[in-house]
């Protein structure tokens, strides 16, 4: 499309009216539209992906919130922490003779005559935060954001002020539209009779704002969150703890007090709405135009443009074994497994048991060990994948802490808990603190969730009245002096580090390209051919004829081993050179294991 | 009051049937005319404006009804609007009419003009005629002299009751049109439901004063939470959920009465008009007319009450990776504390949606709408049957009334008939039963028989026999024992999964608990109790304290939990089956030990155990490698379409509650006779000479077992009988399970080689083939009382004569002995010699 009429990126609104009006000339009836598109979706989706929009659009974030400017177009990225059911809204309205459309908005552009003739439709909301546990060079490169609007500032303002007066009143879209894109900020200011300030000294200018906007502004990270409003998408495409880019129309009004709470607890009945926790003076809106899932390879900033080719990947994974190994102060073994268990992933889930999973539980670990390289594995780890956690388990945090998220019923929210993660992220679990103690019920649900989490993937959220399974996708690393009986991990490894001289600093571009290795490798898809198979299940027959103690679930993790081995190396097929891997590294840990006991 | 235009009733207001009747003065605004003013009320609303906000002074801070102001504004909007309404005909007097006037309003239909329901062309005198003939006419059989509804009238009339229940179905039933465009327009079509039947009232009883409402419920399909949408504001719905919340009671202001501050005088009380109060802007009293001098005397108002309410999608309804919906629900009157928080109910009502506006005091509104249900009917879904029907929607429809068939119900009962007449019903049924877990196919079968369950009896004398069947596995480590149990915990009607370990007796079974802050004594239930009518599933049965093993006992076989304990003594059901599972004592089985020995549990509760299986490793080359193949498939094959003939979880758990509900398999006289010879067989040989307690022996348990069993095996078939086959089949699950035909019943030791568990039903008919094979070759080559031969010569023969299968030497030398059980050879080690 060549010479757009409008600004998908300022004005969006104005593109989706455009696109209304010009449904609606076309002879369609405005009645059709409940829950479709009608050109809107795809007029962004042309401009984001295939006119190399998506790079424009400011990604929404607590620095970015304070000079994004409403009813313009931003991203988000972040998780779906609970869903808000659906909102009816009117969709669609008669002014006079014409048609109007309130989609993708939160108040009518045109005032609605209470006689006029109007559809509804609904949209669904989504509460949405950044991903838990995000690391912070998987954040969006600040560079990239450029401020667009830093530049057209206040000197005009006041004249500006009284063109955009004059829009309102107007209605020609064109004009509007030219208006808008001149005058944005112009806009904002008019509306909000906030003070406008340069991006140096926007700290004042927030504290300036209202008490409760300040309470998202100046809480970084954690606080910050996102309502998103999706329209005409299927339930089964956006899932709890996904994690999702949207671009769509902002909304935000720091400065909105008229629902603050005067309404008593009838009005709303018992504060049932959620929203009402959520106003839009203190969680900004996002009307979602486009969304789209995201895998770990998004939240690259860089993505080397290495071929699969052997040499290059097996050159990569040595370096990246040797950077565990003088992290693990040089046990190559243990680095060997900790690489596939960064690799591992739920691929397939059959019945209870989740397959792919490769949870490593490292023992021997005493006071000093525990702080030397529990924290330079930390390091290392959240070096390597964009979400990680860390947990130190103690008796007191099992004690205390809310591990699974929980539905609150008088806010009807789901309040979340620190295993609501997002699928891939990584958990390191401390065990090496825990002391003697009593567990109170807390403690031993906690410890149960945890338990539930290693075996099978699974975290049960807590409804008050029944409890519901969800789905996880958590890399589990458990660090103890022992064996973990509370926590049984597919593999357990005694770690016996050799020195503990500090690894060498890592420079960033060979971060960057690990992780890269990391997300791309972990994503490959495997399989086996029907002789390798052969092979494999006479293996695990002469093995477990050797010993009887093998259970299905040793002969399940080495196929996982092989598997996590093959895609190591960058290979989709497991061949007899990687089984044989398999084998020693089995070997070598069972060593370790018995000539630990 | 005329200007007054927000749309009334949206939350109480008059239009709902709820509240006409909520008020002891119900008639003077709930009368005939009421009807017509509600439909001018909505007209109106799209014509005036809303009023100005402080006209709301009718409601002062003390009586909460904010809430209902709320909702007014923003309904109209929601409908369609651009019609011209032709209700307009209707004389606007009658809202001004002192409500004694009322009286004789119901005459007045017949004689105006034809009118509709706004919008529609729904004539108010058809469906008027057609409600008439419903109730006067319906009948549920054709020999009834008086209508269904004519009776339940008189009867209320007779209680002085308030409320008229009308089952929807009947109303399909008799008149599908009227149902169309009861669910379809539930508003007009109800009060004009209320208007006839008011009319039906007074000709009955005259001096009746009450106001009585229709409350329809069952209607013939019920929406999902989640699939409510637009389209279905402002119609009828039925919505299954669980109750979360509900608020306190808010007094509602009905009808509110001023005096003025001047001369103290009273005005006439003023009803509620659409939501609002109009207070009179200048004194009654003709001496007075002070103006703005009147108040509102609290005291001498009336009020109802209202109640908001959130209901929440159940479990089972919610895809996956979804959070549950909620949606608010409306009480009045009647209504109000109708449920509690964490029940499960039925509601029939009405979806409504209210704008949404931005500030207390702004007369603007969002473009968003909440909506809620104005609620007709709440029905309590009855929790012993609760969770067996949820698992299958529609059921508990058929339960309410056979004739409430959905169409979905009875296509769902017809496949599920289907299946049980297919021959191979049985294996598919095992097969689908933990399809991940390999082999051990004789579990699944007890298993099997543990879900559907046998006949519980209760003889007048007030001796019961359960139909439970309780099932213990134990088994050497990584035998899959604790997936079993998670799956069948998962696919039980109401089960609950407990380690043993963790277990305490109180827990399993009930405790008495002081109410922290009132200091009562609570009983509280435990696992057991929960579990009433479901499965229990008790994992590590060994490592649980002998204190809280013995409290099984009594649940056991009474099914019943007794509690003796600070004051408190009560018998609480348990009719649950327990499923355990242990490990052998020493963690593995040790074969030169018996079988008792080896389980080491105290035979009062063995013996309670209906089917105790041993799940042995063993090993065998054979087994491993199908393990090996069954681990290897996991990885590398898509788990989803790996078994085709597989019965998917919904549909087995339709089927096993289909089955356990209508169902009820009796004894066939053939079948009686089996089981009667087959007990005193087994008694015999429990009697072994010299098998002192090494063997568990058959106890008269037993054949209650072998009942259960077979009842259970006839129940699968979907057949009332049981017979000779089910009896059969009862009595291999249960030697089986003991692995009985394996032991040796003078030392009561299991020869570890003649295991069967386990193996499938292929593969024992493999073993057989080579039984059979190995005898020919034996009778072919060997001389009676001839020359031994080699086992290795033999098993050269068999390979020549099987072409094409794998034969191997453990296979042949099983069957070897099998032979050799049978005095047709002799072994002496590896040679065998004929005899």
């Amino acid at each position: 499309m060549v010479g757009l009429p409008y600004d998908c990126l300022s004005n969006p609104l104005g593109a989706v009216r455009l696109t209304f009006e010009k449904a609606v000339a076309s002879g369609s009836d405005p009645a059709s539209f409940e829950g479709k598109d009608w050109g809107a979706a795809d007029l962004f989706h042309d401009f984001l992906f295939d006119n190399g929009g998506l790079s424009q659009v400011p990604m929404l974030n607590p620095s970015a919130l304070k000079w994004v400017q409403p009813n313009t177009l931003v991203r988000f990225r972040g998780m779906i922490q609970d869903m808000l059911g659906n909102e009816f809204y009117v969709g669609a309205h008669k002014d006079g003779d014409i048609w109007r459309t309130n989609k993708f908005t939160d108040t009518s552009q045109f005032p609605m005559a209470p006689s006029s003739d109007m559809r509804i439709w609904e949209r669904r909301l989504l509460y949405c935060i950044p991903v838990p546990g995000q690391n912070s060079w998987a954040e969006f490169s600040p560079e990239a954001v450029k401020n667009p609007y830093t530049n057209s500032l206040s000197p005009q303002r006041e004249k500006r002020r009284r063109e955009d007066d004059a829009t309102m009143s107007d209605v020609d879209m064109q004009d509007s539209c030219h208006e808008l894109q001149a005058s944005l900020s112009a806009k904002k200011m008019r509306e909000d009779e906030m003070d406008f300030q340069p991006l140096n000294s926007q700290k004042t200018a927030t504290e300036e704002t209202s008490s409760n906007a300040s309470l998202v502004l100046d809480a970084e990270t954690k606080s910050f969150s996102c309502l998103v409003k999706i329209y005409d998408s299927p339930e089964s495409n956006l899932k709890l703890n996904d994690v999702f880019e949207f671009v769509g129309i902002f909304t935000f009004d720091p400065d909105l007090t008229a629902d603050k709470d005067d309404s008593d607890e009838l009005t709303h009945g018992f504060g049932e709405d959620a929203l009402l926790h959520l106003p839009s003076s203190k969680v900004p809106r996002l009307h979602c135009l486009v969304h789209r899932k995201l895998a770990i390879n998004d939240f690259l900033s860089v993505c080397p443009t290495l071929e699969l080719k052997s040499n290059a990947v097996k050159e990569l994974r040595e370096a990246l074994v040797g950077h565990l190994t003088a992290v693990l102060g040089n046990d190559r073994v243990t680095a060997q497994y900790m690489l596939l268990h960064l690799l591992s992933r739920v691929h397939a889930r059959a019945d209870t048991i989740a397959v792919g999973k490769l949870s490593l539980n490292l023992t021997c670990f005493n006071k000093e060990s525990a702080s030397v390289f529990g924290n330079r594995l930390k390091l290392a780890i959240e070096n390597l994948l964009p979400f990680t956690h860390y947990l130190p388990l103690t008796v007191d945090y099992l004690n205390t802490v809310s591990l699974s998220p929980k539905k609150d019923y008088n806010t009807n929210r789901l309040v979340s808990g620190v295993l609501q993660l997002a699928e891939g992220s990584h958990l390191t679990i401390d065990e090496t603190e825990l002391q003697a103690g009593t567990l109170n019920s807390t403690g031993v649900e906690n410890a149960s969730v945890l338990k539930s989490l290693m075996e099978f993937q699974k975290v049960e959220y807590d409804f008050t009245y029944y409890k519901m399974e969800m789905n996880a996708d958590v890399q589990l690393l458990i660090l103890s002096e022992g064996k973990s009986n509370l926590l049984p991990a597919d593999l357990i490894l005694p770690f016996q580090p050799s020195s503990v001289d500090s690894p060498s600093e890592v420079d960033a571009d060979m971060l960057k390209t690990w992780r890269w290795y990391l997300a791309t490798m972990r994503s490959l898809p495997h399989s086996i051919e029907p002789d390798m198979q052969k092979v494999v299940e006479d293996d695990l027959v002469a093995a477990r004829q050797a010993d009887r103690s093998l259970g299905s679930q040793d002969l399940s993790r080495w196929l996982t081993m092989g598997r996590l081995i093959s895609a190591s190396f960058g290979e989709t097929c497991l061949t007899m050179e990687h089984w044989q891997m398999v084998k020693e590294l089995e070997r070598l840990g069972r060593e370790r294991l018995h000539g630990n006991m | 009051m005329a200007s007054d235009s927000s749309p009334a009733n949206i939350h109480g207001g008059p239009l709902s049937p709820d509240s006409l009747a909520s008020s002891p003065i119900g008639n003077t605004f709930s009368s005939p005319g009421d009807s017509r003013r509600q439909k001018r009320g909505r007209r109106s609303s799209y014509a005036t404006p809303p009023p100005p906000p402080d006209s709301r002074f009718a409601t002062p801070d003390a009586t909460p009804t904010p809430s209902s102001t709320n909702p007014r504004r923003g309904r109209g909007r929601g409908r369609r609007s651009s019609t011209t309404p032709t209700a307009a005909a209707t004389p606007s007097s009658t809202d001004d009419a002192p409500p004694s006037s009322d009286a004789g309003d119901g005459d007045d239909i017949d004689e105006a003009p034809p009118m509709y329901v706004w919008g529609t062309n729904i004539s108010v005198q058809d469906v008027n005629a057609a409600i008439l003939r419903f109730l006067r006419h319906f009948r549920e059989n054709p020999q009834q002299i008086e209508g269904k509804y004519m009776q339940a009238i008189n009867h209320v009339i007779e209680i002085e009751g308030e409320s008229l229940d009308v089952d929807a179905q009947d109303v399909y039933d008799y008149d599908s049109d009227l149902y169309t465009k009861m669910v379809r327009y539930p508003l007009e079509v109800l009060a004009i439901f209320d208007i006839v039947l008011m009319d039906m009232v007074s000709r009955i009883n005259p001096l009746f004063e009450k106001h009585i409402q229709a409350r329809i419920f069952n209607l013939r399909s019920s929406t999902s939470m989640r699939n409510l949408n637009p389209s279905d504001i402002e119609k009828m719905v039925s919505l299954k959920g669980m109750i979360i919340r509900c608020s306190s009671i808010i007094p509602e202001i009905r009808e509110a009465v001023f005096r003025c501050l001047v001369c103290g005088y009273y005005s006439d009380p003023i009803v509620v008009d659409r939501g609002r109060i109009n207070e009179p802007t200048i004194c009654g009293k003709q001496e007075c007319l002070a103006r703005n001098s009147m108040t509102l005397v609290h005291n001498r108002c009336r009020f109802a009450d209202k109640q908001i309410v959130r209901l929440q999608e159940t479990p089972n309804e919610m895809p996956e990776g979804g959070t549950p919906h909620t949606v608010s629900l409306l009480m009045h009157d009647k209504l109000v504390d109708a449920g509690k928080p964490g029940d499960r109910v039925e509601v029939t009502g009405i979806y409504r949606a209210m704008t949404v506006r931005i500030g207390q005091t702004q007369r603007t509104v969002k473009s968003i709408f909440k909506t809620y249900i104005d609620c007709l009917h709440l029905k309590k879904t009855d929790k012993s049957r609760m969770d067996v029907e949820e698992q299958m929607e529609t059921e508990d429809r058929a339960n309410r009334n056979d004739n409430d068939f959905s169409v979905d119900y009875e296509d769902k009962v017809e496949h599920l008939k289907e299946m049980s007449k297919q021959p191979d019903i049985y294996t598919r049924l095992t097969r689908s039963l933990a399809p991940n877990i390999w082999e051990l196919d004789d579990v699944k079968k007890g298993l099997l028989c543990q879900l559907f369950g046998g006949n519980a009896l209760k003889l007048p004398s007030g001796a019961s026999f359960r139909g439970d069947i309780n099932i213990l596995l134990v088994g050497d480590p990584g035998t899959s024992k604790s997936q079993l149990l998670q799956y069948i915990h998962k696919l039980s009607p109401r089960g609950l999964y407990t380690s043993g370990r963790g277990s305490s007796a109180v827990g399993l079974t009930a405790y008495v608990a002081k109410d922290p802050e009132t200091g009562e004594t609570v009983l509280e239930s435990g696992a057991l109790v929960l579990s009433d009518r479901g499965i229990c599933c008790i994992d590590e049965f060994d490592k649980m304290s002998d204190n809280a093993r013995s409290m099984l006992h009594e649940v056991m076989e009474q099914q019943t939990v007794s509690i003796a304990k600070a004051g408190i003594i009560a018998s609480l059901n348990a009719r649950t089956s327990v499923l355990a599972c242990a490990n052998p004592i020493g963690s593995r089985y040790n074969p030169r030990l018996s079988v008792i020995d080896n389980i080491h549990l105290p035979p009062t509760l063995l013996s309670r155990f209906d089917l105790i299986y041993l799940i042995l490793d063993k090993a065998d080359e054979q087994t491993d490698r199908r393990l090996a193949k069954h681990v290897v498939a996991l990885h590398f094959e898509n788990p989803e379409n790996s078994d085709h003939n597989v019965i998917d979880l919904p549909m087995l758990t339709a089927y096993v509650s289909y089955a356990r509900k209508h169902i009820h398999p009796k004894l066939s006289d053939e079948a009686a006779e089996e089981l009667t010879r087959g007990y005193v067989e087994m008694r015999r040989r429990g009697n072994f000479p010299g098998s002192s307690k090494k063997v568990i022996t058959a106890t008269p348990r037993q054949i209650e077992s072998l009942i259960r069993l077979s009842e259970a095996l006839a129940r699968i078939r979907f057949s009332e009988w049981v017979e000779k086959p089910d009896v059969l089949e009862a009595f291999r699950l249960l030697e089986v399970a003991m692995q009985q035909s394996a032991t040796d019943h003078s030392t009561g030791t299991i020869d570890m080689d003649l295991i069967t568990t386990g193996v499938s039903a292929s593969e024992r008919m493999r073993r057989d083939n080579m039984v059979s094979t190995t005898r020919s070759i034996i009778m072919e080559k060997m001389q009676l009382g001839g020359p031994s031969t080699r086992l290795l010569e033999l098993l050269e023969e068999l390979k020549k004569q099987s072409a094409g299968a794998e034969v191997h030497l453990s296979d042949l030398r099983n069957a070897v002995a099998t032979l050799a059980s049978e005095g047709f050879v002799a072994i002496h080690g590896d040679s065998v010699k004929r005899i």
